[in-house]
C-alpha cells in the first residue's frame, strides 16, 4: 500500500473507536484526495456530498456573520460523518453509531491542522 | 426549470439529472451529433452549435484515449475560472449517448460525476428496446442525418411534434433552426 502525505492524518482518525472510513476531499471538487474507507462506504458519493455540505455549512456561517465553520457533525439513524477544512481541502470521517464523537472531533480538529 | 427532449424516454433521467447535480446546461445527444435532450439552453442555434462540438470533441477524446492508453478516454473535464465543463459518453440499450453539461460553483466535479453514474443507470434502465434491425452502436452519417438534426431541434423548441408512432413532422414553413 502506497503512501502519501496524507497517509498519517488519516491513520490517526481511522485508528478511533467507531470509525468506517476517513476521506480528504477537495472541498471546490468534491474529489476524493485520499481515502482509506471500509468496504461497503461509496467513497465517491461520500466524498462529492460532504463537501458540497461543508461548503454550503461554510457559506452559511460566513453569511450569518459567524465566521469559518470549524467542526461540522452530521448525526444519521445509524452513524455520524464528521468534517473540518482548512484551505480548500476537507478531511471527512465517516463513524458508525457507538462512535465517540467528542473524542472524534478532538482527532478531527488536530488532524486539520496537518491539511495544506 | 424543465428539461425538453425529443425522445420521451430520455425526460426524467435527464431532468433528474439537472436538479441533482445543479448545473447550468445540460445536454444529451447521440454520438452523431443529434440532440435527444437539453436542460438551461434559449436558442436553437446554442444547442445546435454545442451538440456538433460536443460530438467532435467526444470522437477526438476517444481516439485520443485509444492512441495513447490503447482505451478511449472515460470522461472528460475542463475547468474554466467560472465555470467547468464535463463531457462523457453514457451507454443505453439504443447505443451510447453523449452528456455534456456545464456547471458553477453552486456545483462541482464530484457531483457531476456522481448524478451521472445515476444517469446511466437511468439510461440503461429507460431505454426502450432496439429492434432487430438497428444496430445502436452504428452510427447514421447518411442521407437522413441532417433532416434528423433538424427534427430533433424542431421538437427540442416546440417547433414540431412527434406523432403517435413517434415520427416527427415539421411544418415547411418555419425554416430549420
Amino acid at each position: 500500500m502506497s503512501t502519501t502525505q496524507f497517509t498519517g492524518l488519516m491513520a490517526s482518525l481511522t485508528r478511533q473507536r467507531g470509525v468506517l472510513g476517513c476521506l480528504v476531499v477537495s472541498e471546490r471538487d468534491g474529489i476524493i484526495v485520499d481515502a482509506d474507507v471500509r468496504t461497503g462506504v461509496d467513497d465517491a458519493a461520500v466524498a462529492a456530498l460532504a463537501a458540497a455540505l461543508y461548503r454550503r455549512a461554510r457559506l452559511c456561517s460566513e453569511a450569518a456573520g459567524l465566521a469559518t465553520v470549524n467542526f461540522l457533525q452530521l448525526e444519521a439513524e445509524h452513524g455520524h460523518i464528521c468534517a473540518a477544512g482548512r484551505d480548500d481541502l476537507v478531511a471527512v470521517v465517516v463513524a458508525e453509531k457507538g462512535a465517540p464523537v467528542a473524542q472524534l472531533r478532538t482527532a478531527i480538529l488536530q488532524a486539520v491542522e496537518l491539511l495544506a | 426549470m424543465r428539461a425538453r427532449v425529443s425522445e420521451a424516454w430520455v425526460e426524467l433521467p435527464l431532468q433528474h439529472f439537472a436538479d441533482q447535480s445543479r448545473v447550468t446546461f445540460a445536454l444529451l445527444l447521440q454520438p452523431s451529433g443529434q440532440v435527444l435532450g437539453q436542460f438551461g439552453f434559449t436558442r436553437a442555434m446554442d444547442v445546435m452549435a454545442a451538440c456538433s462540438l460536443a460530438a467532435a470533441i467526444n470522437v477526438t477524446a476517444a481516439q485520443l484515449g485509444r492512441e495513447l492508453d490503447g482505451t478511449p478516454f472515460r470522461e472528460l473535464h475542463h475547468a474554466g475560472r467560472e465555470r467547468e465543463l464535463f463531457i462523457a459518453e453514457a451507454p443505453s440499450a439504443r447505443g451510447p449517448l453523449v452528456l455534456l453539461a456545464a456547471f458553477d460553483g453552486e456545483s462541482s466535479l464530484g457531483l457531476v460525476r456522481l448524478y451521472f453514474r445515476e444517469l446511466c443507470a437511468s439510461l440503461a434502465a429507460a431505454a426502450a428496446p432496439v429492434l432487430a434491425s438497428e444496430d445502436p452502436t452504428k452510427l447514421d452519417l447518411g442521407e437522413n442525418l441532417e433532416r434528423d438534426l433538424d427534427r430533433s431541434l424542431a421538437i427540442l423548441f416546440g417547433r414540431a411534434r412527434p406523432d403517435s408512432e413517434g415520427v416527427i413532422s415539421v411544418p415547411p414553413s418555419i425554416p430549420p433552426a
